[in-house]
């Protein structure tokens, strides 16, 4: 581990942007019609259940991360196994958000570029950053959250004084009930974007005072998720459920929406740079996550090193990993939430608690007598 | 080859029995002072090669033929009216020297009754003496005693207190600094009269031994700072020093970054304000611009005017500045960007009168921001440099050039010179020199960007601008505090300006013990709305 501190407003930043990264990009939890602002919703609570399990275990061992806290638990051989799974995990996941801003960019703006360009770019910038530590990682996070805010609700007058907005477009409430609203909740939303604040677990030890991992987490959570729903709420309200069940990036369409006073039009930068740096925010950090796994689990004092070559499996795995968008998606969609999000977010990591909890409870009574 | 290492393998030796100067291979003379006038002369004379701007003048103490003196100073260096009047007559026509006295007790009388200067020193060494030589003293040599004496007669011509030309003001103290050392930092002392006001001196530069001093407010200053400081200083092992940028150069946090991490000013008010959040100032002789650490980026878009004018005006201007560097960064960045990729951001009339301009251009939009850029950067170097009389000419012909010609000649379109015109006006506009050349470099990063990916690229480089800025420290201080690390009520001293009386703290990075600024209830208030317009209005019954 690096010698380095973040302060819990930073924590409470990276955690923001992270749960931005994609959720804004893509029709999140559509499956829920115009409900899928409750979805996000009540996703957002599971999501904090979720927090609470990994800063339970973070209180137990709070200076090592995920990886390191696992072979203590289950001991050297079972643990290193998992820890490494968990390595392959976030770098499967690294380069599945990668893979969808590649998409995205030649999708929307680049039709002629090859992905393979758009992702080199990114990765440069992103091993670019991880070399510099997570000090800096946080502090930048600090500098592009004024510019995410002050584009955010520039973007919300704008849709607002457009005059574009059709509240009865989320009408009527919960039409079919509660149970797709919940069915979404668990296929969907709860995994992604929430969930995936597993990530944190291993950069939780970074953090400078223990007693505050709680409240920051909760806080960017919340925040995330309020700005999640709110845009979700807001893309149903503009262009309509029909319309969204068949874009693929229904924010980037509710901006094309936008049109004031005959010349602020087109704002498509706006998404570009919203949704470039959010993004950029959740691969780093991803990636961040599996490079000191990496470094933990094979002993290597100096994690920076690692950045080349971890960032070039990286490349090469957002390549590989679908043959093109569908085969990408319908991954995304059917198969990662639940063979994949589910063992390695829950499961895994509630079972961790209670046999931590147990075996810290015989070591406090050994201590004890 | 061969006596070049034959010449190193002497000087070795010659290190050894600890002597650096020339003076010491010739053996008969060691480091003191010799008791004879003639011997002293002549290492002088040899040790200075015979330089004619040496003056050596013997010196009858007192019309007295027995006590032998010659005093010896530079000329220019020295104040000649303090040389003449209090010096050498008051040597001459001294009276108390009638009487017969021994010649060791000539040197406290010289001491005592004689000189009528302020500093007199005592020197026992010939390194100390040369010193005190070149800096422009006057050194008296009495026959007989292998002791000297230094009379402070520092003076000679130099440029006299004049008004900025660099950080032009249009409130405010209008004096900037000199190159005298002495005067610059007496001029900060006037400004804040506090003991607590701390100067530290030393010499840099092997060669030049040019005078260098840190000057900090003792308590508000933080202690490992200065502590970071001096060591940073004393490491400096260079044989000159000719402007304090060599200084900033050597004690630089990073060196692999075109942003400058150390602020400079050359005037007194902003060097005061800044001692007091905490900041250190390192004096440079011979140069009007003194370097102050730690400096943060936000620092380097701020000027001490800010604080003159009311807040509001202040934050509007600032908001401003940000804008501007903005503008100087990306503008050229996003014509070529909106005009290669993303032409539908482009509202469509303006869309159809920039293609119909760009119709005739046989570039690319990049290639011909690229040739516009590059004739602006020469025309300004060229401005920079050229002899005054010739400026006129020179901007005839870049007017006519960038102008009207290019565009005729069908090299650029209007709305490139238009773009490139902006972005010159703006990279003027910063405050800072220094951080408006790193934007100059910058830009072209992102020009090449916008031409590969467009604002895809853009969009990277600024992250990696970003990343790049937090990484940076200046004396360990987080650059890009307080934005990042965010500390609150600093922000709200960084693109706007909160009122005066908003400042209660000093910077908590930067400043030492001493943190509160100013008292609680500065802000002003009217008065008592009864008491005064009643008793106005009674008198005026």
């Amino acid at each position: 581990m690096e010698r380095a501190k973040i302060s819990a407003y930073q924590l409470l930043v990276l955690i923001f942007l992270f749960e931005i990264g994609t959720a804004i990009l893509v029709p999140l939890a559509i499956e829920a019609k115009q409900d899928a602002w409750l979805a996000v919703l009540i996703g957002l609570v599971g999501g904090c259940c979720l927090f609470w399990i990994y800063h339970s275990l973070y209180s137990y061992y709070p200076d090592i991360p995920l990886t390191e806290y696992m072979q203590r638990i289950l001991g050297s051989v079972l643990g290193k196994v998992l820890a490494f799974f968990y390595v392959l995990y976030f770098m499967y996941i690294t380069a599945r958000v990668l893979r969808d801003f590649g998409e995205m960019l030649i999708i929307a703006f680049y039709p002629e570029t090859p992905l393979f360009a758009m992702n080199v770019l990114m990765v440069l910038v992103v091993v670019y950053t991880i070399r510099k530590g997570i000090e800096v990682i946080a502090r930048t996070g600090e500098l592009l959250f004024i510019i995410m805010m002050l584009i955010g609700i520039s973007t919300i007058v704008l849709i607002i004084i457009s005059g574009i907005i059709e509240t009865s477009n989320l009408e009527p409430l919960l039409e079919k009930g509660l149970k797709p609203v919940i069915k979404t909740v668990f296929t969907q939303t709860l995994f992604f974007p929430f969930g995936e604040v597993i990530v944190f677990a291993m950069i939780l030890p970074y953090l400078n005072q223990a007693s505050k991992a709680m409240k920051a987490g909760l806080l960017g959570l919340g925040l995330s998720g309020l700005v999640i729903a709110l845009i979700m709420a807001m893309n149903i309200s503009v262009l309509g459920v029909n319309l969204i069940s068949r874009s693929h990036f229904p924010f980037l369409s509710t901006i094309q929406t936008i049109e004031f006073a005959g010349f602020l039009q087109r704002l498509d930068i706006i998404f570009m740079l919203s949704t470039v740096i959010a993004g950029f925010f959740k691969i780093s950090l991803y990636f961040y996550a599996s490079l000191i796994g990496t470094a933990n689990l094979f002993n290597i004092k100096n994690s920076a090193q690692l950045a080349y070559p971890l960032g070039l499996i990286l490349l090469i795995l957002s390549i590989t990993i679908a043959s093109n968008f569908s085969e990408h998606v319908y991954e995304g969609l059917q198969i990662v939430p639940l063979y994949v999000h589910l063992p390695f977010q829950v499961i895994i990591p509630g079972l961790l608690l209670i046999i931590a909890f147990f075996k810290n409870r015989k070591e406090q009574r050994k201590r004890n007598s | 080859m061969f006596s070049f290492l034959k010449w190193k393998k002497k000087k070795k030796n010659s290190d050894n029995q600890q002597e650096k100067s020339p003076i010491q291979s010739t053996d008969k003379l060691s480091n003191n002072i010799e008791t004879s006038l003639t011997l002293n002369l002549e290492v002088i004379k040899q040790r200075t090669g015979n330089s004619t701007d040496f003056v050596i003048r013997p010196v009858n103490l007192g019309q007295h033929p027995k006590v032998k003196t010659t005093i010896v100073y530079i000329k220019g260096l020295v104040d000649n009216q303090t040389v003449n009047d209090f010096l050498i007559e008051a040597m001459i026509t001294n009276p108390t020297l009638q009487e017969q006295i021994t010649q060791q007790e000539v040197v406290d009388m010289i001491v005592k009754d004689v000189v009528a200067v302020g500093g007199i020193k005592k020197l026992s060494d010939w390194d100390e003496l040369f010193t005190e030589l070149m800096s422009g003293n006057t050194i008296i040599f009495i026959e007989g005693i292998s002791v000297a004496l230094s009379v402070s007669t520092q003076g000679g011509e130099r440029r006299s207190i004049q008004e900025s030309t660099t950080n032009v003001s249009i409130r405010g103290s209008k004096e900037a600094f000199t190159e005298s050392i002495g005067t610059n930092i007496a001029m900060v002392r006037r400004i804040i009269n506090t003991p607590d006001l701390w100067i530290e001196s030393m010499k840099i530069g092997k060669m030049t031994k040019t005078d260098v001093s840190i000057m900090y407010i003792n308590g508000i200053a933080r202690n490992e700072i200065i502590e970071e400081v001096r060591k940073r200083l004393k490491k400096i092992d260079i044989d000159g020093v000719l402007e304090s940028g060599f200084i900033e150069q050597l004690i630089e946090d990073q060196t692999n970054t075109t942003f400058p991490t150390i602020h400079h000013t050359d005037r007194p008010d902003g060097v005061a304000g800044n001692l007091l959040e905490g900041r250190i100032a390192i004096f440079v002789n011979g140069t009007p611009f003194v370097l102050i650490v730690p400096a943060l980026f936000i620092d380097f878009f701020q000027s001490p005017e800010d604080y003159y004018e009311r807040f509001d005006i202040s934050s509007a201007i600032r908001l401003l500045r940000t804008i501007i560097f903005f503008i100087s960064l990306i503008g050229p960045a996003v014509y070529i960007a909106a005009t290669t990729f993303q032409q539908e951001m482009i509202p469509t009339k303006l869309a159809i009168i920039i293609a119909n301009q760009r119709e005739s251009v046989p570039f690319p939009a990049f290639i011909e921001a690229l040739i516009m850029e590059i004739t602006f950067e020469i025309l300004r170097e060229a401005g920079i440099r050229m002899p005054k009389a010739i400026g006129s000419t020179i901007s005839i012909v870049g007017a006519l050039v960038i102008g009207q010609a290019a565009i005729q000649a069908g090299i650029v379109s209007p709305v490139m010179v238009i773009v490139v015109s902006m972005t010159a006006i703006a990279s003027f506009a910063t405050p800072s020199y220094a951080v408006a050349i790193s934007a100059r470099l910058v830009r072209f990063i992102f020009m090449f960007s916008a031409a590969t990916f467009g604002f895809y690229g853009m969009i990277l480089v600024f992250i990696i601008l970003v990343v790049h800025l937090s990484s940076l420290r200046s004396f360990g201080v987080p650059y890009m505090t307080p934005l990042a690390p965010f500390i609150r009520e600093e922000a709200e001293d960084t693109i706007v300006r909160r009122p005066l009386w908003g400042y209660k703290k000093r910077p908590k990075m930067i400043s030492g013990r001493n943190k509160v600024k100013q008292g609680e209830n500065q802000k002003p208030n009217p008065p008592q709305p009864r008491t005064m317009t009643n008793s106005a209005n009674e008198k005026g019954d």
